[in-house]
C-alpha cells in the first residue's frame, strides 16, 4: 500500500470512528445506567434511519433527517426501557434473561421493518457535497459533517456527564442505584433521561451510518452491532470515555487493515483486537476489575 | 400412509431428533450450568461442515464447482464422531478464552460476537467450506444399503433415534450425578460452589466442551440428511430459536426441553411451512421471527420456568451424611 493510500485509509477510519463513537457511547451509557446490554440497539438504529428516510423523502435535508431520527429513537428507547426492560427487571428477570429479552425485541423490530419495507435497499437523496482535502486526506463534505457532528456530540456528552447535576446523578445511579436513591436522587427519572439521551445518540448514529454507507436495508443497523459491542467492551462496558477512545482505535485499525485485505474482514479485525485486549485486560482497557454486577431490581 | 406423507413424517422425525440434541446440548450449558452461550449455533455449524467435508469426495469432483478443504470420503460413523470431536475442540478453545476470566455479561457478548465473526470468516474464505454458497451434494451415509428411498428415510430416523438415545444416556448421567449437582451449584451460587472446593472454571469448561460436541453431532446428522449447509443456516439469531425452545419447555429440565424442541422449532417451523405465501416475499418469514420473539418474551414474563419446570431438589437424610457423601466425591 502506498503512503497516500495509507493516509487516505486513516481518513476513512476517522469517519468510521465518528459513527462508531456515537453508537457505542449510547450503547455503553444504557449498560452503565441500567445494567442492560441492549441487543435491540442496532435495530433501533435501522428504525431511526427509516424515520430519517421518510423525512428525507418528504423533502427534508440532512439536518431534518438527523433531528427526526434522533427524536424518534430517543423517545422509542425511553419508552422501551420504561415499559419493557425495566418491567422485566422488576418482574425478576435476571441478567441472562434480560439479554434474551433485548435480543427478542431486536428480532421483532428488525422483522417488522423487513415486513414493512421488504428486503430491498434504500438510500437518502442527498448530494455528498464537494470533496475537500484535509492533511492529504480526501473527504466528502457529508463525511466532514459526520466527523464534526460526532466530535461536538461527544464533547457535549462528556460535559453533561462530568459538569452537570444530571450527569452526576446518572453516574451515581450507575455506580450504586440503591445508594443514589437513598441520597435523594429520583433514579427512575434519571434513568428515563439517560435512555432519552442514549436513544438520541442511537438515532444520530443510525442516520449517519446510512448516510455514509449510502444504501441500507432492514438489517443494516444490526450488522453494525458487532463493532458497537466490540468498541463498548474494548473501552470497558459502561464507560463512555472508554467507548470513545475504543471507537477511534477500532475505526482506524479496521479501515487501515481493510486497505491491506478484503473489506469484508473489517469486523474480523475488530474482533481480533478485542480478543487480544480481553486476554490481557478481561474488563476492557478502561474497565474496573472484574466486579460482577447483577441487574438492579 | 401415502408415500408423500411418509416422507413428510420421516423428515419431521429427523428434524425433531436433531432439535432434541440441540436443546439438550444448550440446556446442559445454559440451563444446568448457567453458561451464556450465544454462539451455540456456531458449534452446530462446525459439526455440520466437518461432517460435510469428511463425507464429500475430493473438491475436484462434481466438475470442481465447490471449493472446500479435505474431501476425505470417510465411511460413517467417522464423520459423525469427528464432527463431535472438532466442535468439542473448538468449544475448548473458545471456552479457554471466554469462560476463564471474563465477567458473565462479557461472556454473553463475546459469544455473540464470535458467532457473527465465524459466519463472516466462512463466507469470505472461499476455499474453506465453499464460501457464501455453502456445501451441497453431501452424500448420505450408508448409501450402499439395499433400501428403497422411503426405506432409507426410516433407516435415517432409526439412526437419529440411536444417536439421541446414546446422547441422552450421557446427558442424563451428567445431570443426575453428583457432577450435575456441582454444575447446578455453579449456576446458582458461584461463590458458594467455589467455597466448597469446586473448580468452577473447570466445571464450566467441561460442560462447554461436552455441549459443543453434542451440538457438532447434531449438525453432522443434519447435513448428512439434507445434504447441504450454508452460512444462511447459522445466523446468530438461530441460537435464539434453540434458547426459546429451552425457555418454553423448562430451563434445566431434560424432558422439558425435549417438549420445547417439539413445540418451538418443529411444530412452529414445520406448521407454518404450509401457510400460503402472501404479501411481499419474505413477509411470512418475517412474521415467523416476530412470533418467535414474542414467544420468548411471553414465556419469560408469564412462565419463566417453562412448561415442565426443573425439579426442586431437596436434601434427604441427615446433613452429616450428605456432607460425607460430598467429601467423598470432591473432584
Amino acid at each position: 500500500m502506498t503512503g497516500s493510500l495509507f493516509v487516505q485509509s486513516i481518513g476513512f477510519g476517522l469517519v468510521t470512528a465518528s459513527i462508531l463513537a456515537l453508537a457505542s457511547v449510547g450503547f455503553t451509557l444504557q449498560f452503565g445506567v441500567s445494567n442492560i446490554l441492549n441487543l435491540a440497539y442496532g435495530d433501533l438504529m435501522t428504525a431511526s434511519a427509516f424515520v430519517g428516510y421518510a423525512v428525507n423523502r418528504a423533502g427534508g435535508g440532512i439536518a431534518e433527517s438527523l433531528a427526526a431520527g434522533a427524536g424518534f429513537s430517543a423517545l422509542a428507547s425511553m419508552l422501551l426501557n420504561r415499559y419493557v426492560y425495566r418491567r422485566f427487571v422488576r418482574h425478576g428477570t435476571k441478567l441472562f434473561g434480560m439479554v434474551v429479552v433485548t435480543l427478542a425485541v431486536g428480532i421483532i423490530v428488525q422483522n417488522i421493518l423487513l415486513g414493512a419495507y421488504g428486503a430491498t435497499f434504500f438510500s437518502y437523496s442527498v448530494s455528498s457535497g464537494k470533496q475537500v482535502h484535509v492533511l492529504g486526506m480526501l473527504f466528502d463534505t457529508s463525511q466532514l459533517m459526520i466527523v464534526g457532528l460526532s466530535v461536538v456530540t461527544m464533547g457535549l456528552v462528556q460535559l453533561l456527564l462530568t459538569r452537570t447535576r444530571l450527569g452526576k446523578a446518572m453516574r451515581a445511579t450507575a455506580a450504586n442505584p440503591g445508594l443514589a436513591q437513598a441520597s435523594g436522587i429520583a433514579t427512575d427519572q434519571v434513568t428515563d433521561l439517560a435512555w432519552l439521551i442514549s436513544g438520541a445518540l442511537c438515532g444520530l448514529a443510525g442516520v449517519v451510518l446510512v448516510l455514509n454507507t449510502s444504501a441500507f436495508q432492514s438489517t443494516t443497523g444490526n450488522d453494525f452491532l458487532v463493532i458497537i459491542v466490540a468498541a463498548a467492551m474494548l473501552g470497558g462496558v459502561g464507560r463512555p470515555v472508554g467507548a470513545m477512545i475504543a471507537s477511534i482505535v477500532l475505526g482506524v485499525v479496521t479501515e487501515v487493515a481493510a486497505g491491506f485485505m478484503s473489506p469484508s474482514f473489517k469486523e474480523v479485525i475488530a474482533f481480533g483486537v478485542l480478543v487480544v485486549v480481553l486476554l490481557f485486560r478481561p474488563a476492557g482497557i478502561f474497565g474496573q476489575g472484574s466486579t460482577v454486577k447483577e441487574v438492579p431490581a | 400412509m401415502s408415500a408423500a406423507f411418509s416422507y413428510y413424517v420421516t423428515t419431521i422425525l429427523v428434524y425433531l431428533g436433531v432439535d432434541i440434541l440441540a436443546v439438550w446440548s444448550l440446556n446442559l450449558q445454559y440451563g444446568v450450568t448457567g453458561i451464556y452461550n450465544f454462539a451455540w449455533i456456531m458449534f452446530q455449524a462446525v459439526g455440520a461442515y466437518t461432517a460435510g467435508v469428511l463425507t464429500l469426495g475430493p473438491a475436484t469432483g462434481n466438475g470442481g464447482f465447490e471449493h472446500y478443504i479435505l474431501g476425505l470420503q470417510l465411511p460413517e460413523p467417522l464423520p459423525l464422531l469427528v464432527a463431535g470431536v472438532v466442535a468439542g475442540a473448538l468449544a475448548l478453545v473458545v471456552g479457554i478464552v471466554a469462560l476463564r476470566r471474563l465477567r458473565t455479561d462479557y461472556q454473553a457478548m463475546v459469544m455473540l460476537v464470535i458467532s457473527v465473526i465465524a459466519v463472516l470468516v466462512v463466507e469470505n474464505v472461499n476455499g474453506l467450506f465453499n464460501g457464501p454458497a455453502g456445501l451441497s451434494l453431501v452424500p448420505q451415509p450408508f448409501g450402499s444399503l439395499p433400501l428403497s428411498s422411503l426405506g432409507y428415510q426410516w433407516f435415517y430416523v432409526a439412526l437419529t433415534a440411536v444417536v439421541c438415545l446414546i446422547v441422552y444416556l450421557f446427558v442424563h448421567r451428567v445431570t443426575s450425578s453428583p457432577l450435575g449437582r456441582a454444575l447446578r451449584a455453579t449456576r446458582d451460587n458461584e461463590e458458594a460452589a467455589q467455597a466448597l472446593g469446586k473448580d468452577v472454571v473447570r466445571l464450566r469448561l467441561f460442560v462447554f466442551v461436552l455441549g459443543g460436541a453434542i451440538a457438532g453431532i447434531s449438525g453432522a446428522l443434519l447435513i448428512q440428511f439434507i445434504g447441504a449447509w450454508s452460512p444462511g443456516s447459522w445466523a446468530y439469531v438461530e441460537t435464539l430459536v434453540v434458547l426459546t425452545a429451552i425457555i418454553v419447555g423448562g430451563t434445566g429440565n431434560n424432558a422439558g426441553v425435549m417438549l420445547g424442541a417439539l413445540l418451538v422449532p418443529v411444530a412452529f417451523n414445520e406448521a407454518t411451512r404450509f401457510i400460503p405465501q402472501f404479501g411481499r416475499p419474505g413477509l411470512v418469514d418475517a412474521m415467523q421471527w416476530i412470533v418467535i420473539g414474542m414467544l420468548a418474551l411471553a414465556f419469560l414474563w408469564f412462565w419463566p420456568r417453562g412448561i415442565i419446570p426443573e425439579r426442586r431438589r431437596r436434601f434427604t437424610g441427615t446433613p452429616a451424611a450428605s456432607v460425607q457423601a460430598d467429601l467423598g466425591e470432591v473432584a
